[in-house]
């Protein structure tokens, strides 16, 4: 890999593959999925937040003309199945409904009407059982335990330094308490599952962002091999995180094999809003310590994270420590915990949105408190390259950590060649940081103009009054924990290519941008290379395109497979066509040729060519290269992250409430940029995300049963297209990582984190008030005691 | 039975009083490219143009569309031969994951078709009857306006 800026493919602005058929409407996504003699399956849910079926009686439905059969807790292995990150952690179905919505049963029949009527059918005894719908509430002695190892996760803390001599050190200590709702994914497009099983092996087709981690799932749902399972992902729509391996698929498939069909079941709007996934709701408290002169001298923050029916998470990203851990003295500590909430889990930019945001806050209030500037504030304060990492010290990684370390020869000996000395000490920041973004985007934006002192509004019009933020959100680059991931690139014989990496496709362009990364390692066109994301038959395992790892380590590993290829491919070459040294020949263009113009003279010969000659020790032709993923990946959170710093220019109605956003501009670092316009439409749909959650955002329970009230777009307000400024802009860092593909970073979460603290602080200059997530109209009237 | 007119061929239909028109679409003639996704008129991915109007098929009967002229995507332009709206949504990247695209390009069409030369705010009100979840807003306006002026013979250098 080289660091040289001159590539042929990368960093072009290279239209999506797939842009015709978005654009025509022939994209399709699971719910269009049909295959021969399918049935279709409905879901019975709880009414009730947490209930135990006493007895369940199916006779009624199963007699509807019609149905083909009913799945209850009993047709099930009964066996637990595991969502990546502790997303998730239950039996498909167990006779227990742990949130209102939870499935209780399933019914298939011959048409989706049918089974509607069959679930009316099923009678349910329930005992009922006390139920907890708030996270400090379960935390409490004596709460109602949700789970058999309780409701408490072992809480995730990360120190360092020493507290009390930063709280010695500090001239002022500020505190601040931060309640964030639950955003849900909102997600457009419906999901569903078709399912169908052949001599004990099944086929699952659906929309998932994390094929193979949906395989693994299928694995332990139906306790088979992995080997009898195969999971075909296509296009999930806005995802976000709502689809990676839902319960929903494991309940499909085993209807189908109950049933003896195969079947689907899609899922109403309402069920993709209120039964299947959410960000979690969290509470931040914490205190921030600065002295005269503008240092920090310690942050304390203690988070809570609900992780209703069944997630388990035990922490949410916070890498606002690493952001702002220049600071020698602090702690994080992070509870999660059950509640009879419908399940909560990743959301995009998750913990970074809330957690960090509220980290943001402390700095913001320490910077107000002395007077600084907030862009000085975190030019003076944030991390830069080679600074050490701090969320990596939590306790569930040192593990690993410590291991990487005991074995630095082992794991050092498979770093390619050419990167070995670049590569970074482990722990320490690899590339990038807020420093370019903060100053060019202040620049761009106008910052030294509009921004007049904190707590003042640069221009006040009657009711309205308007007033500027800036904010830096960070995330990860992927996990290297829980697994690894892989790709394979394999050449045809007519030298066209295809790259097989399981990362879904959600619509953030990956299917082109890991193209690009192929064709600029095998030297063969982007045109001649096609690519597979969601067939688990033919892609090797990989978390998915989650935690931002797309670029950073699938990248990676496509680019590994791809050099893999390429060497197999010049072996031939020289052997048979050369008679040269591989390591003095290259493909480019397609062909095959010296890498020195004083070399060969023009002998050229193309990759068809190389792949057709009879070698003299096979034969006949080669035909066809597999190149696979050879080198050791880059461990991403131990080096790498990925920053944003968005400005907004806004106005607060006083006699109303309203937010209205004016201007933004949406800076990013995410080391090189494979295809500008790709990433930018990611970047503005960050903060779009996040926008809509600042000022609109989060989902209402139900205080008895908790269910989800408002389970549709109707009641559920997100942001549309004249609610966000349509010249909002979008600048790029020029950062170059020394591990990542190209010099390639991640890119996806840290552009919906910035938006939150950038907003919050515009509404505080506007105003003079600090408000809890989602800034609704009614909390700016409440805060400025107008109602 | 009723006889439906789309893309310019007409349909003998045996329907249900209560069938929607978005579920016909998908269900009885394949138009995939009408895509259901609330289901209550919220978020217009179900959009097509009925007798030149915008509408979201989810919210109206099948029995409502006897007689009137439907367009979807499908009657638009093909893969091999876009219309200049869909064309426009390339060139400007106006899309993420795809799936409220048919139906921002249909409120596009209705859009121009009444207004050939819209301002950046009427283009962005032409489509706020729609949701982009993943949040293109910006660029779904830039290819609003790049529709426009290739309509209007303006070529982009």
């Amino acid at each position: 890999m080289t660091t040289d800026s001159e590539f042929t493919i990368v960093g072009k602005p290279v239209p999506v593959k797939d842009g015709v058929e978005k654009v025509t409407g022939n994209l399709e996504f699971a719910v269009d999925l049909a295959v021969l003699g399918m049935a279709h399956g409905k879901i019975l849910r709880s009414p009730h937040a947490h209930a135990r079926i006493k007895r369940i009686d199916a006779s009624r439905a199963e007699s509807l003309p019609g149905v083909l059969g009913v799945l209850l807790p009993g047709d099930t292995p009964g066996t637990v199945w595991d969502g990546c990150w502790l997303n998730y952690r239950g039996a498909a179905l167990d006779g227990v409904a742990r949130f209102a919505g939870d499935e209780v049963a399933a019914v298939a029949a011959e048409t989706e009407a049918i089974a509607e009527v069959a679930l009316e059918l099923i009678e349910i005894d329930y005992e009922l059982l006390p139920a907890v719908l708030d996270a400090e509430q379960a935390l409490t002695p004596g709460a109602p335990q949700i789970h058999e190892d309780g409701n408490a996760r072992e809480p995730y803390v990360v120190e360092w330094g020493d507290i009390s001599e930063g709280e010695r050190q500090a001239d002022h200590v500020i505190e601040c308490e931060v309640d964030f709702a639950s955003q849900q994914m909102a997600p457009i497009g419906r999901n569903a599952c078709v399912a169908e099983w052949d001599a004990g092996s099944v086929t699952v087709r659906t929309s998932s962002q994390t094929p193979s981690e949906l395989q693994s799932g299928l694995a332990q749902a139906l306790d088979l091999p992995q080997s009898r399972i195969r999971v075909i992902s296509g296009p999930t729509g806005s995802s976000l995180g709502q689809w990676w391996s839902n319960n929903f698929m494991m309940i499909t498939a085993l209807l189908a094999r109950k049933v003896g069909r195969a079947v689907k079941i899609e899922l109403d709007n309402a069920e993709c809003f209120a039964t299947v996934k959410r960000r979690h709701k969290e509470h931040a408290t914490g205190r921030i310590g600065v002295t005269e002169d503008g240092r920090i001298s310690f942050i304390d923050v203690r988070h809570v994270i609900d992780n209703g029916g069944y997630g388990f998470k035990d922490s949410v990203g916070f890498f606002a420590l690493d952001n702002w851990g220049r600071t020698e003295n602090g702690r994080c500590f992070v509870q999660g915990v059950s509640t009879n909430l419908v399940t909560a889990g990743c959301m995009r930019g998750v913990g970074d949105v809330t957690l960090s945001s509220a980290v943001e806050r402390l700095c913001d209030m320490a910077a107000a408190k002395l007077g600084i500037d907030p862009v000085k504030f975190r030019l003076n304060n944030q991390i830069a390259p080679g600074d050490a990492l701090r969320h990596i010290k939590g306790k569930n990684i040192p593990q690993i950590a410590e291991a990487m370390k005991a074995d630095l020869g082992g794991w050092r000996a498979n770093i390619p060649d050419d990167m070995r000395e670049r590569w970074p000490e482990p722990f320490h920041l690899s590339s990038g940081s807020t420093a370019q973004i903060l100053r060019d985007g202040a620049e761009a934006f106008g910052w030294k103009d509009k921004w007049l002192g904190w707590g003042k509004p640069y221009s006040v019009d009657g009711p309205i009054r308007r007033a500027v933020g800036v904010g830096t959100g960070i995330h990860c680059c992927g996990v290297e924990l829980d697994g690894n991931m892989a790709a394979i690139v394999r050449i045809n014989p007519d030298g066209s290519a295809k790259v097989f990496c399981a990362v879904g496709r959600q619509g953030q362009g990956s299917e082109t941008t890991q193209t690009q990364v192929a064709a600029e390692a095998l030297g063969i066109p982007f045109e001649r290379i096609e690519i597979e994301t969601g067939d688990t038959d033919s892609c090797p395992w990989s978390h998915g395109s989650i935690a931002s790892n797309t670029m950073y380590r699938m990248g990676f590993a496509t680019w590994s497979a791809a050099i893999d290829a390429k060497q197999q491919l010049l072996a031939v070459a020289a052997r048979e066509i050369f008679d040269a040294d591989p390591d003095d020949l290259d493909v480019r263009d397609g062909e095959v040729v010296f890498k020195s113009p004083t070399q060969g003279k023009n002998l050229r010969a193309t990759v068809e060519e190389v792949l057709h000659v009879n070698r003299s020790d096979a034969f006949g032709p080669l035909s066809t290269i597999t190149g696979r993923t050879c080198h050791v990946l880059p461990p991403s959170t131990t080096f790498a992250r990925h920053f944003a710093a968005h400005f907004v220019d806004l106005e607060v109605d006083i006699e109303t409430g309203e937010i209205r956003l004016l201007d933004y501009i949406a800076a990013q670092d995410s080391g090189t940029v494979v295809n500008p316009p790709v990433l930018a439409n990611q970047v503005i749909g960050g903060a779009i995300g996040g926008a809509g959650f600042a000022i609109h955002e989060g989902l209402a329970f139900d205080d008895e049963t908790g269910a989800i009230i408002n389970d549709g777009f109707l009641d559920y307000k997100v942001l549309r297209a004249a609610d966000f400024p349509s010249r909002a802009r979008v600048l790029f860092g020029d950062s170059y990582d020394p591990a990542g593909p190209y010099g390639a970073r991640g890119a996806g979460e840290a552009p919906i984190a910035a938006p939150i603290p950038a907003i919050s602080q515009a509404v505080y200059n506007a105003t003079g008030v600090w408000l809890d997530i989602p800034m609704t109209p009614e909390r700016v009237l409440a805060a400025l005691g107008r109602i | 039975m009723i006889t439906l007119t789309v893309n310019g061929r007409s349909h003998d239909l045996d329907i249900a009083s209560h069938e929607r028109l978005s579920d016909i679409l998908r269900d009885k003639l394949g138009l995939m490219g009408v895509r259901v996704s609330c289901g209550e008129g919220e978020c217009g991915s179900c959009t097509v143009i009925m007798d030149g109007e915008p509408v979201t098929a989810c919210l109206v009967l099948a029995m409502q569309a006897e007689g009137r002229e439907i367009t979807t995507i499908e009657g638009l332009g093909t893969a091999d031969d876009l219309h200049p709206i869909q064309q426009a949504f390339i060139d400007e990247q106006g899309f993420q994951c795809g799936f409220c695209t048919p139906g921002f390009i249909m409120a596009t069409k209705a859009l121009l078709e009444r207004n050939p030369d819209p301002t950046e705010r009427e283009a962005a009100q032409a489509v706020s009857g729609n949701i982009c979840r993943c949040g293109a807003y910006p660029y779904i306006i830039k290819a609003v306006l790049n529709a426009a002026r290739k309509l209007r013979g303006e070529h982009d250098d």
